[in-house]
């Protein structure tokens, strides 16, 4: 009953003297979230309505902006096409690629511990190292892959200098720095209870049952977060790009974030850069909650 | 559970206290801290005192670097900045420069810029006043398309020519590479269609069909600009305008442009559009004129700073360089075009210390400043008492330029249009679509001028 009259009555003196206190600890972090995250959210939501380049008060233009984005502009679809095609295929193509490598590491072999480290560096490299070190093997002059084929007297492959081979070129690279991904789904493999597959090895499964059965349907909250986090940074794939192909040959490589960012700080189109921002969170949001929705289907919790 | 000693502070004082002591420090560390004391040896003392004002540029390489070095070391320019600090910034691209800007941080000046785009939303400051009271920045001492440049399209002047500002077009030719080819390099070419005869005797590619030498990339350096500074070559070559900046009004869309795409369009097509890219990526190639200095590219169309360009980084390629008139459709045969171009330095609203910025720009409209920077970087002012001074042959193919000021049939000044980058990319857009068989020159010139006209609309300039 006490409580209850305390409930009602609201916080006692000592809780609000906790409160205050705890916001007060907290207040570094809340107010960078309303200075650094808060206040630039809403003002992108402000200013996708107005023409706005910056340097001039902002003009209200209302859907104008949204309407361009959609019905004037060629190169956007171009670019969605680009963004969907990164996604759609890159992102799962890492997944699985991160997913195999985890369970070839997750062998018995020797010298795993190197394996390991190798396969996870590239994930600690830097992009700018990255992008470097991917032009000068996949450079169709002098890079080393084509420089072996020149020299055995074979065509050159032009992976980023061809509008049809650089997307695939850039999901190769996406691919070979899943170093984060392979170790969540290392973590997560070691804690496969080694019964499961003891009682399956008893009940004559074979290796592929095995994975089939009892890895894959175990490792499926971990495959979820690991595409979610994959969608929403492939997405807003910047740095490689902007950083290897400048979004060429022929756009090809122009993504989402890419021409966003031209739009906003080249073209003097904040206005309209705050409107695609706003499309991308959209498209973001609906694609999470799409992949939750269908997680119901194939994700299997154990503790439910 | 025994109880705890009393050492008289509980555990909500020692929070209480603890915060106190963690505001009292963030509020310290808040604080500026105050200026280093006199004689305490640190470079800074001089800012602190005189301030500080900032010049940022879009060059790199010897200009920012040792041209900049030796310029602040000079008494004259140590004499007009007294206690104030200069410090320069290289290779400044766009986007810091006009976050900067919004910011209300800018810059006191800047060059190699979009100068146009800042001059059209009012954040510079108007040269005028500074002008009619300055001894050195005085139209009769440069040249006409220089000072010309200066001004954005209403007539207001925002900028002090400096640094670069000399005639920007002539076709460059390393004669080694021509003779090489069994091409006689005292008949250069004077059309589109000997120049593309040129480059495919020039061309070389491997037994396996890689590309090992290109004749002549149409859009590499001047050709394939679209800018403030420095024109637009195929509204030269074709002789054109693109923009009216009187009414506002674009032209892309006409027969002319059309060839333009065409015609450029088939350089590429010869030595195949993805060759092409993958010499442009190799390190050293993308740059303006990397692949002529690198020896792989025997033709371009270059300003005046290609012979010191080159001579400088690469002194055998240098040797060899020669120029003679950039190309022109073969309706035109035998005209001779020019164009002025050029950059200056603007002086932003929101920064303290324009004034003093300005008579930097004043400086360096001096001859031993303009001196400095051709040593170090070959760039030439659009200042005719300077030119008067220069050595011609200093440089092999040098001279080309400073006859043509005599000599041009047609001159041109790069187009006041305040939508630089924009329309820049959709240039590099569209001809790649045409080069590439994606899209017909028709098409492109119709898109181009859709776009153009789109885009400006939704400026609202």
């Amino acid at each position: 009953m006490a409580a209850l009259t305390q409930k009602r009555r609201g916080f006692t003196s000592a809780q609000w003297r906790d409160l205050r206190t705890g916001l007060f600890f907290i207040s570094p972090w809340l107010l960078g979230f309303f200075l650094w995250t808060f206040y630039p959210l809403f003002s992108s939501l402000y200013y996708s309505f107005h023409r706005y380049d910056l340097l001039r008060p902002a003009v209200w233009v209302g859907l104008k902006n949204y309407v361009e984005i959609f019905t004037k502009d060629p190169t956007f679809w171009q670019v969605a096409y680009n963004t969907v095609y990164f996604v759609g295929f890159g992102i799962p193509l890492g997944v699985i690629g991160a997913f195999l490598m985890a369970t070839l590491l997750n062998t018995e072999i020797k010298g795993r511990s190197v394996f390991r480290t190798i396969f996870f560096f590239p994930a600690i490299v830097p992009a700018i190292v990255t992008a470097m070190v991917w032009q000068y093997l996949l450079n169709v002059q002098y890079g080393a892959i084509n420089a072996f084929l020149q020299g055995a007297g074979l065509p050159v492959i032009p992976f980023i200098a061809n509008p049809g081979l650089a997307k695939p070129s850039l999901i190769l690279i996406h691919m070979w720095a899943q170093g984060n991904a392979m170790v969540i789904f290392l973590a997560t493999l070691q804690d496969v209870p080694r019964s499961l597959y003891e009682a399956a090895t008893v009940d004559g499964a074979n290796a592929w049952h095995k994975f089939r059965n009892i890895t894959i349907p175990m490792c499926t909250p971990v495959i979820l977060f690991n595409l979610v986090i994959g969608f929403i940074y492939g997405f807003q794939n910047f740095t490689l790009p902007w950083l290897l192909t400048g979004g060429g040959p022929n756009n090809a490589t122009e993504f989402y974030s890419l021409f966003l960012y031209r739009n906003a700080f080249i073209f003097f189109r904040m206005g309209k850069a705050s409107a695609l921002a706003w499309i991308l969170f959209i498209v973001i949001v609906l694609f999470t909650i799409l992949l939750f929705r269908s997680s119901r289907r194939w994700v299997y919790y154990g503790g439910e | 559970m025994a109880n705890l000693p009393n050492n008289g502070m509980s555990r909500r004082d020692f929070l209480r206290t603890t915060s106190m002591m963690l505001a009292g420090g963030l509020i310290a560390a808040c604080t500026p801290s105050s200026a280093p004391a006199a004689g305490g040896g640190s470079s800074a003392a001089p800012a602190a005192e005189g301030g500080t004002i900032q010049y940022w540029f879009g060059w790199g390489g010897n200009y920012a670097g040792v041209a900049w070095d030796t310029l602040k070391e000079t008494e004259t320019l140590k004499g007009i900045l007294g206690d104030v600090t200069l410090e320069t910034k290289g290779s400044s691209g766009g986007e810091p420069l006009l976050t900067a800007v919004a910011a209300g941080t800018p810059p006191e000046g800047a060059s190699n810029t979009q100068y146009l785009d800042y001059m059209a939303r009012g954040v510079l400051v108007p040269v005028g006043d500074w002008v009619d009271s300055s001894d050195t920045v005085k139209q009769e001492a440069y040249l006409e398309g220089t000072w010309k440049d200066a001004f954005d399209r209403e007539g207001v002047m925002y900028g002090v020519p400096a640094n670069e500002g000399y005639l920007r077009y002539g076709l460059v030719y390393n004669a080694e590479m021509v003779g090489e080819a069994g091409l006689d390099p005292d008949t250069p070419p004077e059309t589109w269609e000997e120049c593309l005869a040129w480059h495919e005797a020039i061309t070389k590619f491997d037994d396996a069909g890689n590309l090992i030498q290109v004749g002549m990339d149409p859009f590499d350096a001047m050709g394939g600009q679209l800018a403030i500074q420095d024109g637009f070559y195929p509204a030269v070559s074709w002789n054109f305008s693109w923009f009216d900046s009187d009414a506002g009004t674009f032209n892309v869309d006409n027969e002319m442009m059309v060839q333009a795409f065409n015609t450029m369009g088939e350089f590429y097509k010869i030595v195949g559009p993805d060759n092409m890219a993958g010499m442009r990526q190799v390190e050293g190639n993308g740059m303006w004129g990397g692949s002529y200095n690198n020896r792989v590219q025997a033709m371009m169309i270059d300003g005046y700073w290609r012979p010191g360009g080159t001579y400088i980084s690469q002194p055998e390629v240098g040797e060899n360089t020669r120029i003679t008139w950039a190309p022109v459709p073969t309706d035109r045969k035998g005209v001779k075009v020019q164009g002025y171009g050029g950059h200056y330095v603007i002086f932003f609203k929101d920064a303290p210390n324009t004034e003093k910025m300005f008579q930097v720009s004043e400086f360096l409209n001096s001859n031993e400043a303009c001196d400095i920077i051709f040593s170090n970087s070959g760039f030439l002012p659009g200042l005719l008492g300077y030119l008067s001074t220069v050595d011609e042959n200093i440089y092999p193919g040098l001279k080309f330029y400073f006859d043509s000021q005599d000599t041009a049939d047609e001159w041109s000044s790069p187009a006041r249009c305040p939508m630089t980058d924009f329309s820049r990319t959709q240039w590099n857009e569209l001809r790649e679509s045409v080069y590439r068989d994606e899209m017909t020159a028709e098409a492109a010139a119709t898109e181009f001028q859709s776009r153009l006209e789109s885009e400006w609309e939704a400026l609202g300039i």
